[in-house]
């Protein structure tokens, strides 16, 4: 489904990725770890187009096509969905407009008519209460004055929303109390299929225990040092990175 | 004040035509092919009198309007007209004890063509005067207010946007606190596209013997095109100690953070630039509290983003 080979990417000038090669299958969830800074949210942003980040060499294919040659907008409409570290607020525009527009977005792609009011309030309802978000949080603009845990539930709302086939969550458990990470992750394990595959950077093996990943990844200086399975991330939680 | 309401329009054609019929209250407006003068006068406080203006001349609009809303008197005026034609409207305004005005206008105007709104309101004491405007086209806009709080208690809260292609807008705010425990609250904001150039000066003058005075002013332009100015002037001229006046002013252009999280959801460039300006616009269409208006004005800004 992806395929990274030999990428290289800056950020104002500064090396991050270095020579990163990865390959994602259909339906496998692969967990990232690594200190910070060791370049984890830089292939985040990059597998979703972020400008800022600029790729040097390498390339990156995404259901047999070149990803490099999309902008983000057809990146997401392709199937790639991005949770971020820090949802961006967007003052004066409701949540639920907001969702409203990036279901339309999605269905018209797909030569679907956009959503009737009625049809995409059930659909709001029925997701919002599997991640307890309360009705009340979409009359809100987009993140404004959300707390940590409301960000990063309503990224989890926006992925089940668009039924993406790869996922990446950036650090979505944090921010999250014990409560919220159960009910993220329980939300997160329903939408896993043989069809969705899930990239999961993260600091901790708290989300890991919750959301068993097929594969774990060890990021140092911008490059992959160790591979393993689950086991390689209860080693980490327990020895750190030096260990 | 009463609940009672009553709608009336005043529609501008080869005439001043009135359309709904009053009580007590007075409106008196006469002239032809786009030149028209008079008067709106409010005595009955039995009744919440809301204005309708409607445009549907094909010569440019001059208006000159004395309005009086006398004690505990409600005036509501609505323009949500189209002006092909060029408009410039001078208002005279006076407010008596414990009366309200609420101003709305959503309008657009001919790209090609010239308008100018003059607006002198005196407020007594707890009067208040809300004043929303949005509008959109104009070669050459020019908006001048002047806002005297004459009295204790007398407040003021307004709202202007301004969203061009190609215009020359100088919009001009004066609120003057003449008495002790006035209250105004202004939001500006502005989005230039293409080769326009906006300028808003706002000047909150606070008399020395205007203790307990609280003023907020906030300005914030939205620069979309490398050719586009705005320029944004707030000034404080305070005499007066216990006073609380804040005010702020920022312009630039769109947040790339934000673009690139609602391109990253499938919106493309073109829309989530559309987004953008909603959420810069739609963050103070909030301050109207009157419902249908808001609807109204919400609508709005999505029609012209």
């Amino acid at each position: 489904m992806l395929e990274i080979k030999k990428l290289n990417v800056s950020v104002e000038d500064k090396h991050i990725l270095k020579d990163l090669s990865l390959n994602i299958g259909k339906g496998e969830i692969h967990a990232i770890m690594g200190p910070n800074g060791s370049g984890k949210s830089t292939i985040a942003h990059t597998l979703a187009g972020n400008p800022n980040y600029l790729v040097q060499s390498g390339q990156i294919e995404f259901h047999n096509k070149n990803l490099l040659e999309l902008d983000p907008s057809d990146r997401s409409l392709l199937g790639l969905f991005l949770a971020f570290q820090y949802p961006i607020e967007l003052p004066g525009v409701t949540n639920a407009t907001y969702l409203k527009q990036i279901v339309n977005v999605h269905r018209k792609k797909e030569g679907l008519d956009p959503i009737d009011a009625g049809e995409f309030l059930k659909l709001l309802r029925e997701k919002s209460k599997r991640l307890d978000i309360p009705m009340d949080m979409h009359s809100r603009f987009v993140n404004t004055g959300f707390s940590g845990g409301e960000k990063k539930k309503n990224e989890v709302l926006q992925m089940d929303l668009l039924n993406p086939s790869l996922v990446i969550m950036d650090e979505t458990d944090s921010g999250l109390d014990v409560d919220a990470l159960k009910s993220t992750s329980e939300a997160v394990n329903q939408l896993r299929s043989s069809d969705r595959s899930f990239i999961i950077i993260t600091h901790y093996l708290r989300l890991l225990e919750y959301i068993e990943p097929d594969f774990v990844h060890v990021f140092q200086d911008g490059a992959i040092v160790e591979s393993g399975d689950k086991s390689l991330a209860s080693r980490i939680d327990q020895e750190g990175y030096a260990g | 004040m009463s609940e009672k309401i009553l709608n009336c329009s005043l529609i501008f054609s080869d005439v001043i035509e009135l359309e709904g019929s009053l009580t007590k209250n007075k409106i008196n407006l006469k002239g032809e092919q786009g030149n028209f003068d008079g008067s709106i006068k409010l005595t009955d406080s039995t009744e919440r009198l809301i204005v309708n203006l409607i445009n549907k001349s094909d010569f440019k609009i001059n208006l000159s309007l004395n309005i009086d809303v006398g004690p505990n008197c409600f005036l509501e005026i609505r323009d949500e007209s189209n002006y092909d034609n060029g408009s410039e409207f001078k208002i005279e305004s006076k407010l008596n004890k414990d009366s309200i005005f609420e101003l709305f206008r959503l309008n657009k105007f001919n790209p090609e063509s010239v308008n100018s709104f003059n607006h002198k309101i005196d407020l007594s004491g707890n009067c208040e005067f809300r004043d929303f405007n949005f509008s959109n086209g104009s070669q050459e806009m020019n908006s001048k207010t002047i806002i005297s709080l004459k009295e204790k208690n007398a407040s003021y809260i307004g709202s202007g946007a301004v969203i061009s292609n190609s215009t020359n807008a100088k919009n001009e705010l004066i609120i003057n606190h003449l008495s002790k425990s006035a209250k105004s609250d202004c939001s500006f904001k502005t989005v230039s596209r293409g080769k326009s150039n906006i300028t808003f000066s706002g000047m909150v003058f606070v008399d020395k013997d205007c203790s307990d005075t609280e003023s907020t002013q906030i300005s914030k332009g939205l620069v979309m095109d490398e050719e586009a100015r705005i320029n944004l002037i707030p000034m404080l001229d305070i005499n007066n100690d216990d006073v609380v006046c804040a005010h702020g002013a920022a312009s630039g252009k769109p947040d790339e953070n934000i673009l690139f999280y609602l391109k990253s959801r499938g919106i493309s460039k073109e829309d989530a630039e559309k987004i953008y300006i909603e959420g810069f616009l739609g963050e103070f269409v909030d301050k109207i509290s009157n419902d249908e208006m808001q609807k109204k004005a919400f609508n709005y800004i999505t029609s012209i983003s």
